[in-house]
């Protein structure tokens, strides 16, 4: 599957960061978390639309994985974190991989 | 076990008293395996945890932390990274004591619920949960499936639902067989846990809506 490599607006300008330094967190499919579990972490985390929220659990129950959000190391450090908080498996890795 | 609706402000679920007792007991095995010692056995609020990890402020390490042995708890304090050891020693050693004290503190709360009963104001088969608290059951209700998937060796999709179909069907010859009826157990909590959690899902995505919640979900700056 392809990978966002866009960060977020806000998060680079105010780091002043390049474009190659954008990071992303990933969410792996796994047979335990609930299809509406996943779907509540995306929204009530994130803040994302239910439409949206959906649309990356589906793609983490189909595809395995899905890209969740972009960000620097240390965002994506906090975003992984997060998840792990609630039980679902993320990892962080460079946009670019 | 009835499912999870609004009651008066709070997402209230019925559990009868064996049911209490069998999810109490798998919530204290869950927090044992995460290092917070027994939590039948805490003799007073502020004794403070078994583990000096879970003490706060206790998560400057500067030393890097080995990733769990038990298969369980690496899935409950997973691998940051799949290719990238060092990326996923220092999120171990940034995260994982804060990661452990946050899971054991809702298992705790779960284990009082579920043990202390619901007040005067509720049935007595009532587990009572504040709105608030809803995501963090929900988090505590995915921990406890999490290690009880490891011990029924779920690994895929497929696994999970050759689960059902094993629970739908009869004992087989080796209904005698201690092991197949600990697994027969394990799988119907497992089962039960499932579907408690469905019903606070249902409850809590009613609440968020269909909207994004931009500006109250995760702040960055």
């Amino acid at each position: 599957m392809s990978v966002q490599i866009a960060p977020e607006e806000t998060a680079e300008s105010q780091t002043g960061q390049r474009l190659g330094d954008a990071w992303v967190t990933i969410v792996w499919n796994d047979p335990v978390n609930l299809m509406s579990y996943v779907t509540y972490v995306f929204q009530s985390y994130f803040g994302y639309p239910r439409e949206k929220a959906e649309k990356l659990m589906r793609q983490v129950h189909e595809e395995g994985r899905s890209a969740v959000s972009t960000g620097n190391r240390e965002q994506m450090e906090v975003d992984v974190q997060a998840m792990h908080s609630y039980g679902l498996w993320a990892t962080l890795q460079r946009g670019g991989e | 076990m009835r499912a999870f609706r609004r009651e008066r402000g709070s997402l209230v679920a019925e559990l009868d008293a064996t049911e209490r007792g069998v999810i109490a007991a798998v919530v204290a095995d869950v927090a044992d395996l995460l290092g917070a010692g027994r939590l039948e056995e805490r003799a007073t609020e502020d004794a403070g945890p078994a583990d000096p990890a879970l003490m706060p402020g206790m998560s400057l390490r500067t030393q890097e932390i080995e990733p769990p042995e038990d298969d369980a708890v690496r899935r409950l304090l997973p691998d940051a990274s799949v290719d990238d050891e060092e990326v996923a020693a220092e999120f171990r050693r940034l995260t994982e004591d804060d990661l452990r004290r946050v899971k054991v503190e809702r298992l705790t709360w779960l284990w009082d619920a579920l043990t202390a009963g619901p007040g005067a104001a509720w049935p007595d088969d009532a587990v009572v949960v504040p709105v608030e608290l809803g995501g963090a059951v929900a988090a505590t209700l995915t921990d406890l499936r999490l290690v009880l998937a490891d011990r029924l060796g779920l690994h895929e999709d497929e696994d999970a639902e050759s689960l059902y179909v094993e629970l739908d069907g009869e004992p087989a010859e080796d209904e005698d067989d201690p092991q197949a009826e600990v697994r027969r157990y394990l799988g119907a909590v497992y089962v039960s846990l499932s579907w408690l959690q469905e019903t606070l899902m249902a409850a809590l995505l009613d609440d968020l809506g269909r909207s994004g919640r931009d500006g109250q979900g995760r702040q960055r700056g």
